[in-house]
């Protein structure tokens, strides 16, 4: 089967040309056309100068792209500081920018203030030093609220509870995943860090451990932005980055919610976190000018550790598209730029608007996303195919136990996160305020239908509040 | 102690499901790969009875299961179709006429009529005359090109209403990740379909785009299919080299991978205001084409000419406008071949059933 039926042009792509050395004549800065250069990027030669300016500019000159969709005027700003290399540029860009405006060059200040806002991950992570972190935003005179990981299984009020992981299958002899769930207390003498923990050792890969973690820091990030009154988040995805994520969420089967994910500004959908706003403001930059930049600025910045740093690259999927992305960046010397254009036209199908959100990550779901797998990983004999009529696949089943399904309110690529879980995992406590806030206004057996006037009603502010977001 | 298959709870497991990681038994393994192909089939609604649905065939493991497996399919769920084996004999001597010859054996093996056309016949150049006289570089550009209109060609010719090919979700997945690195927003949209309305021409699709290039293999191998296994001994896509590497470090890491980079791609939507191409016929064979003259005659100028960059170098090189004296056989000519074929073949089927009511009445 020849491949190149479908793309015959293939070959004479002019995106992807290999890096070839180009020899510049006058060996000058492209800018100053005056200093020796310093550093290449793209091909061309900056000096040190010129270089740490136009870095300045791109971030501004995506900043202000992104303020035509501000929430509100002279929105609060919350600058995401996770202490690497990208978060603590941009802390130190948007505090120039804000010091800048507040000196009088602007008549009144674009953003009323700024703060930055850090998870602290030393619950996970040992070797980890969140003073030093602090000390990056107050090394220039920002305020530094930190919100810990552990937080998310801090449990208050009487209604606490968590949802617990139970294990279920629809009939004796299938192996089909049935998500269901039960109310649990959880261990009350567990510290919440424990939880975590066992939340963590749950989990059946390194990739569902990266994409619990990241669920979970967009989480508090953005409910720390809300309680410290910030319509924004800043966060700090380089170019680099948000290709290496575009890959990852599409290998992931994001797709769904990709633009959601990914784009220069995207709304925030949990119910703690609504009326707060994401922008990425460093998408234009690449983690190499990234690196220059805080080195030629003596920005001092941390190794944020990860699941799988010092892993080979098969460790996770994400380990896997950032030295795939770096690679190819280093042999087409196009590839970051270009996948990042093509983040930016993509957009939120119709359906996702009105999608109800999944409980784990708060992304619209798609309907029927388990049916789908279910008609494509055929899961059943010959002789046991009278029963997969029965029983509709969508259809939340009751166990004996007090438990009750939640396959109507997961997305599709937290149906794999969940999918090799062990039973008996307790979610974040956010899971179960999603589902309460779901389940009171669409009841699970009627999540597809979409019957209920409530759920319209409910689906429908959803939609006029994210629509005007995309194009 | 032997495993039991996870799916029956009785036969013995003999192979590890590459898409799910469950060990199964044989009969098992046959019957999902069967049945998925069948859900596809029917959740898209590929076909309508009745239809003349030629299969790509060329003698490769992916065109030899999808002609076993589409034979299979259609006399268990009575689908209705006449289903023919349609070749594309590109002329590459060590390469394609030893899997044509596997082909014809197919032919003979599931019973099925075969048409191969050949680039020899459609375009006076084989493969081979092609590399002679372009070198290496390049020239899958022109079999791909030359390829996917020989197919179109084909059908006409046998009046077929739909042609399946064998391409495989690796396949597909590949070609999404490909379009993100390229940003090739317009492909990418377009990518994910399942059938190309082929704008007038020939319906086509993939009934393997869920399947696993690595099940499609299992399944030959433990169907004892026959089929050719050599890879083309012309160049490689270079490219797509990239892709497919990381497409299977991707499948090493996570096994549903391949299926979940499918399901994203059929959930990005394209912003409406990104600029597609616009479509047009090309004025020298009627082929779809953007330009005024589709890339095949550019291509086939070119070699004539003895300018065999004309239409692959990004230099700009006229190509003269309108039609010229020895174009390829105008597509509006076969259709309208394939259309006297249908109107020949409608009256001896309605004058047979004339002549049964008869026979009755006057009996």
């Amino acid at each position: 089967m020849c491949d190149a039926t479908d793309t015959p042009a293939m070959e004479s792509q002019p995106q992807l040309q290999k890096e070839r050395v180009v020899g510049t004549p006058s060996k000058l800065c492209v800018k100053c056309k005056a200093a020796k250069p310093s550093v290449s990027i793209r091909r061309s030669l900056y000096c040190r100068d010129c270089f740490v300016r136009a870095s300045v500019t791109k971030f501004r000159t995506a900043l202000s792209k992104s303020r035509k969709r501000m929430p509100v005027a002279r929105a609060r700003v919350m600058v995401a500081l996770s202490g690497g290399a990208t978060s603590s540029a941009m802390l130190q860009l948007m505090a120039d920018y804000q010091r800048m405006e507040l000196k009088g060059y602007a008549a009144e200040p674009t953003y009323a203030s700024v703060v930055a806002g850090h998870v602290d991950e030393s619950a996970l992570f040992s070797g980890y030093d969140d003073a030093q972190i602090c000390d990056i935003a107050a090394a220039i005179d920002i305020e530094c609220r930190v919100a810990r990981l552990e937080d998310v299984f801090a449990l208050e009020g009487d209604r606490a509870a968590l949802l617990e992981l139970v294990h279920a299958t629809i009939a004796p002899g299938t192996t089909r995943d049935q998500f269901c769930v039960q109310l649990t207390r959880g261990d009350e003498s567990k510290p919440a860090r424990e939880q975590l923990r066992a939340l963590f050792a749950g989990l059946g890969s390194a990739t569902d451990r990266e994409d619990m973690l990241d669920i979970i820091k967009a989480f508090l990030l953005a409910r720390l932005a809300r309680q410290a009154q910030c319509e924004l988040l800043l966060l700090g995805d380089s170019g680099t980055r948000i290709a290496s994520k575009l890959v990852s969420l599409t290998s992931r089967g994001r797709g769904f919610s990709l633009p959601l994910e990914v784009g220069a500004e995207t709304p925030f959908l949990g119910s703690s976190s609504s009326g707060v706003m994401a922008y990425r403001p460093m998408r234009d930059l690449i983690m190499k000018e990234i690196a220059f930049f805080n080195l030629w600025t003596r920005q001092p910045s941390v190794v944020v550790p990860t699941f799988t740093t010092g892993a080979p690259e098969t460790a996770s999927i994400d380990r896997l598209t950032e030295s795939f992305v770096v690679g190819l960046d280093r042999d087409f010397v196009s590839t970051v730029p270009t996948v990042c254009r093509t983040v930016q036209k993509l957009e939120l199908c119709p359906e996702a608007l009105t999608a109800a959100q999944c409980i784990v990550c708060s992304m619209p779901a798609e309907a029927n996303a388990q049916a789908w797998r279910n008609r494509l990983t055929v899961n059943v004999a010959p002789s046991e195919q009278s029963l997969e009529h029965d029983i509709a696949p969508s259809a939340d089943i009751q166990s004996p136990l007090s438990s009750f399904g939640v396959t109507a309110h997961l997305c599709y690529s937290c149906q794999s996160l969940l999918h090799f879980a062990k039973p008996g995992v307790a979610l974040p406590a956010f899971c179960l305020e999603n589902y309460r806030e779901q389940a009171t206004t669409s009841p699970p057996s009627d999540a597809e239908n979409d019957v209920d006037a409530d759920s319209q009603q409910r689906r429908e502010s959803l939609r006029l509040r994210i629509e005007e977001f995309f194009i | 102690m032997p495993r039991q298959c996870d799916i029956c709870h009785e036969a013995r497991a003999i192979v590890r499901r590459p898409k799910t990681g469950q060990s199964i038994c044989k009969e098992c393994f046959f019957y999902v790969f069967e049945t998925e192909v069948h859900n596809t089939i029917v959740d898209s609604k590929l076909f309508k009875p009745g239809d003349r649905v030629g299969i790509g065939a060329s003698g490769g493991k992916d065109s030899t299961v999808l002609a076993y497996v589409m034979k299979a399919l259609n006399d268990r769920y009575n689908y209705g179709l006449d289903l023919y084996l349609l070749s594309v004999d590109e002329g590459i001597s060590g390469y394609r006429d030893d899997s044509l010859e596997t082909v014809k054996r197919n032919k003979e093996q599931y019973g099925l009529p075969l048409l191969i056309v050949s680039y020899e016949q459609l375009y006076g150049w084989s493969m081979d005359s092609i590399v002679a006289a372009v070198g290496r570089k390049n020239n899958c550009t022109f079999c791909g090109v030359f390829r996917r209109q020989a197919l179109d060609r084909g059908a006409l010719m046998l009046d077929l209403d739909h042609i399946v090919t064998g391409h495989n979700a690796d396949d597909v997945a590949e070609t999404i990740l490909m379009n993100i690195f390229r940003g090739d927003i317009s492909r990418l949209g377009r990518c994910t379909e399942i059938a190309t309305s082929g704008e007038g021409y020939v319906v086509r699709s993939k009934p393997f785009k869920y399947a696993y290039e690595k099940e499609i293999v299992m399944y030959a191998y433990l169907r004892r299919l026959d089929y050719f296994s050599t890879e083309c001994t012309y160049s490689p896509n270079a490219y797509r080299g990239y892709a497919r590497e990381f497409l299977k470090k991707l499948e090493r890491v996570r096994p549903s991978a391949i299926l979940d980079i499918i399901h994203s791609g059929e959930a990005m939507h394209v912003a409406k205001d990104v600029q597609l191409p616009s479509l047009d016929r090309c004025q020298r064979c009627g082929y779809i084409s953007s330009n005024s003259v589709c890339k095949a005659c550019v291509l086939l100028e070119g070699l004539e000419r003895g300018i065999p960059k004309l239409g692959i170098s990004r230099t700009k090189q006229d190509v003269e406008a309108g039609p010229r004296e020895n174009d390829l056989v105008h597509f509006e000519k076969l259709r309208q071949e394939a259309l006297e074929m249908r109107r020949s073949r409608q009256k001896s089927e309605s004058c047979q059933q004339s002549a049964c009511a008869c026979t009755e009445n006057c009996s």
